[in-house]
């Protein structure tokens, strides 16, 4: 399988798989913080990204891969340091997905807490995501786009009857600091456009393929931004408690006394498209070192078992320590984020231009 | 290489030398005008009426030279050819075909007169059609290609035929149009097929392996059908197909999983109820896969799955039950598996005594003795049914069930979201000659989605599918 990820492909990725990782520990967090202004914060990353990702869609123009872009410019050896740097960032950045998606698991998905092995499967799965190609993704997320606009509009449908969007108001009552807490904090969860600079050259450049590639990101912030916005209707001051915002904002549906937890059947839609979007930004850690160090297969196979490996060590090790982490990542690390998300994708394009 | 020579007793005589076997018979005849002839044959497989009536009847009067075209024009046969080398006359012998020496002649005649014992052209059991063609393909391979020929009145059909097996020497047909299949995707099924080193080919499910991108995968890459409407409406797509000697079974590649979903009844009844019907079976396979995975990681690991009043009647039944729920789902779905596979095999009036133990002595004496649930008989019963809503995936779909039962009982829902999640990423990256197996929803081909799980109407399905990448893409004026 060596074609390369169809424009659809790319764009059902922005609209519906790059979405789903926003949805778990991030409307809880920025409830905290920046309380009924919870959408404003998450609206500045969403315009922030869809610049980062207008950038990096400019910079596709050329057809190339992030390593050959830089290396026309600045060289073989800034294009490997770079490529380096960007591959660490993206395994960082898989880190916070991973915990959070173990803490999601064991509570979700287990009566009672469940063993510490309860979630190796994933990083099993994950070795098995990690040692494919990133095109072959592209078809995986064709599937991945209506499964995951299944589960969230089931998981809306079923919230809307217990909506009180008057929580929301007044807009601002959170003042400043509670906003640019939130617009730190939210910047953790915002890491899209490093993953597509690793997806350049991946994917056949069509033309208006910026418009449209930031169109469609734009459009999956639109359904971040309106769970988000039911998620706080829902719970209003008791939003910052509800920890795993999507598998809990429909589960006041008048229906499920007699049907049973039917929102569970869009939970695990959403659960998937989460496996693979968790995983992700690793597997473009590891396109990119292939692409620096050109052992494309050899390089892939060892770094996609070694990076599986790492996470599940550090699942294990940092197993009662997620809230220390994910403070670690959202405190003192957080501008690793602007940094690789939002400025090298400038400057990518930038060059793209320049070149 | 040896050959015949004009000594009628040598010829003779080399000829049995490679054919010692017993059933391998000699007749020797002496025609009016005193020439010496024999004719060795396969004593099974040969039609001895015609034997007598087209060659030895003319012979007997024929007075002419001794030149093998002189006496082929004296047969009333209308399959004969001339031949010299030893091993390709004893290869004839072998498929039926007599070999006719004559004294003073260093050629022989071959002559189509064989006879093999066929069934009846009947309906297939596993393919059974309330509308539409009744025919089945049968185990005689004339037969098979003649009700292709029947069915594809054009030119452009072409049968290519092959050989494999080296002791079988099994006959292999590769059937395409001309212009309307991709050609890479006919060379390549022919260089598999030449590539085959195996002794026999018993059936034509030996081949599937052969002809597979991952031959070691649980996953289906080869398309099957016992039927000619079926067959031909596939070959018409633009796909090769692949008759086999001996095997009523025909194969179709590229095979997508799509296809395993429709039914040749789909085209003959309203574009909605194909529609239907489609959902149907797709609900069902999936309810058969999931619903005891389901069951066993609600009980175990996630009550809240169940509805209130399901869950206080499930407890209920459940309270005396002496084993885990996996392990009672796993038995009560062995003791389907075997009665399944005992059922298929034995004789029909001894399946009846077997449907009776096995529903009434079984079912009703496990559930009031306490040994399994009335709920878990009830889920097994139905994913055994809903597994049979598609045939031919019954032997990937039942494993696969199994494994997520496995999976259910030791992780739980996640362990089974991450399974389909694995087994999903395994079916969008298979391939096979050039085609998605996964197609037309990964990747999404637009116009091939009126012919998938939604059955447009007729009409609107001008064009071939795309994925089959043929070359003439109109197939509706």
């Amino acid at each position: 399988m060596n074609e390369k990820i169809s424009s659809r492909q790319l764009y059902f990725f922005l609209a519906c798989v790059a979405p789903v990782g926003k949805l778990v520990f991030l409307p809880t967090e920025l409830a905290k913080y920046a309380k009924n202004d919870l959408l404003l914060p998450l609206l500045v990353q969403f315009a922030l990204q869809a610049a980062a990702v207008f950038c990096v869609l400019l910079a596709a123009r050329r057809e190339q891969s992030f390593y050959d872009l830089v290396a026309d410019m600045g060289g073989a050896f800034t294009a490997k340091v770079l490529s380096v740097l960007l591959a660490l960032f993206l395994a960082f950045a898989t880190l916070l997905p991973i915990l959070e998606q173990k803490t999601f698991v064991q509570s979700v998905f287990y009566d009672t807490l469940p063993s510490i092995l309860s979630f190796a499967p994933y990083f099993l799965f994950a070795a098995y995501v990690l040692t494919h190609p990133l095109p072959a993704l592209g078809r995986i997320w064709d599937v991945l786009a209506p499964i995951f606009l299944v589960g969230m509009a089931g998981i809306l449908i079923l919230s809307f009857g217990a909506c009180d969007f008057g929580a929301l108001l007044p807009v601002g009552a959170a003042g400043a600091k509670g906003f640019g807490r939130g617009v730190m904090l939210a910047s953790s969860w915002f890491f899209d456009a490093a993953v597509l600079l690793s997806l350049l050259g991946k994917f056949r450049y069509r033309r208006g393929m910026a418009w449209k590639g930031t169109l469609a990101y734009v459009a999956g912030g639109a359904i971040v931004l309106l769970f988000f916005a039911v998620f706080y209707a829902v719970f209003a001051e008791t939003a910052m408690n509800q920890l795993f915002a999507f598998a809990k904002t429909s589960k006041y549906f008048a229906g499920i006394t007699v049907l049973g937890r039917i929102d569970y059947l869009f939970i695990f839609a959403l659960a998937i498209v989460m496996a693979y979007a968790s995983v992700l930004p690793a597997q473009a850690g590891v396109s990119l070192l292939s692409d620096a160090f050109s052992h494309p297969k050899y390089l892939s196979l060892i770094l996609g078992i070694s990076l599986a490996v790492l996470y599940f060590i550090l699942s294990l090790l940092l197993d009662y320590r997620f809230g220390q982490a994910v403070n670690l990542i959202n405190g003192p690390l957080f501008w690793l984020f602007p940094l690789f998300s939002v400025l090298l994708p400038a400057a990518t394009a930038l060059v793209g231009r320049k070149a | 290489m040896k050959c015949v020579t004009g000594d009628l007793e040598g010829s003779k005589a080399a000829l049995k030398k490679l054919l010692p076997a017993g059933d391998i018979l000699t007749f020797d005849f002496v025609s009016e005008s005193g020439m010496r002839f024999s004719c060795v044959f396969a004593d099974p497989l040969t039609d001895k009426d015609l034997l007598g009536e087209q060659v030895v009847s003319p012979l007997l009067h024929y007075d002419g030279p001794a030149r093998a075209e002189d006496v082929m024009h004296k047969l009333t046969s209308p399959e004969q050819r001339s031949e010299r080398a030893l091993d390709k006359l004893a290869e004839e012998v072998l498929t039926g075909n007599p070999v006719l020496l004559f004294a003073d002649m260093d050629t022989a005649v071959i002559v189509g007169t064989k006879r093999i014992p066929v069934r009846a052209i009947a309906e297939p059991s596993t393919d059974v059609a309330v509308k539409g063609p009744r025919e089945g393909f049968i185990e005689d391979f004339k037969t098979n290609t003649s009700l292709v020929r029947r069915r594809l009145r054009t030119p452009e059909l072409r049968i290519d035929l092959l050989e494999v097996g080296r002791r079988s020497r099994t006959a292999v047909a590769v059937c395409y149009l001309e212009g309307t299949t991709k050609r890479e995707i006919v060379e390549k099924v022919k260089e598999r097929i030449k590539k085959i080193d195996i002794d026999i080919v018993a059936d034509s499910s030996y081949l599937t392996h052969f002809l597979s991108s991952r031959p070691y995968s649980l996953v289906k890459q080869v398309g099957t059908t016992e039927k000619p409407d079926i067959f031909c409406a596939k070959i018409a797509e633009g796909r090769v197909g692949i008759l086999v000697d001996g095997s009523p079974i025909a194969l179709t590649v590229p095979y997508l999983l799509v296809e395993d979903f429709q039914s040749s009844e789909d085209y003959f009844v309203p574009p909605h109820r194909a529609t239907f019907t489609r959902l149907l079976r797709l609900f069902a396979l999936l309810a058969a896969i999931y619903l005891p995975a389901y069951y066993v990681s609600a009980q175990l690991f996630r009550l809240q799955l169940f509805p209130v009043r399901l869950l206080l009647t499930i407890s209920g039944a459940i309270r005396d039950i002496p084993f885990s729920p996996s392990l009672e789902m796993l038995l009560v779905l062995l003791v389907l598996e075997t009665l399944n596979e005992a059922s298929v095999r034995m004789p029909k009036y001894v399946g009846m005594a077997l449907s009776v133990v096995g529903a009434l002595v079984l079912g009703e004496t496990a559930v009031s003795a306490g040994f399994v649930s009335t709920p878990a008989i009830i889920i097994v019963a139905f994913s055994g049914i809903g597994l049979y809503a598609v045939p031919n995936l019954i032997e990937q779909t039942s494993v696969l069930r199994l494994a997520m039962l496995l999976i259910a009982g030791s992780v739980g829902t996640y362990g089974v979201l991450l399974a389909t999640a694995f087994v999903l990423l395994y079916l969008v990256t298979t391939e096979n000659y050039g085609a998605p197996l996964f197609a037309p929803f990964a990747p999404v081909v637009g116009r091939d989605l009126k012919d998938s799980i939604v059955k447009y109407h007729l009409q609107s399905m001008k064009l071939r599918p795309e994925t089959l990448k043929s070359p003439n893409r109109r197939r509706l004026g």
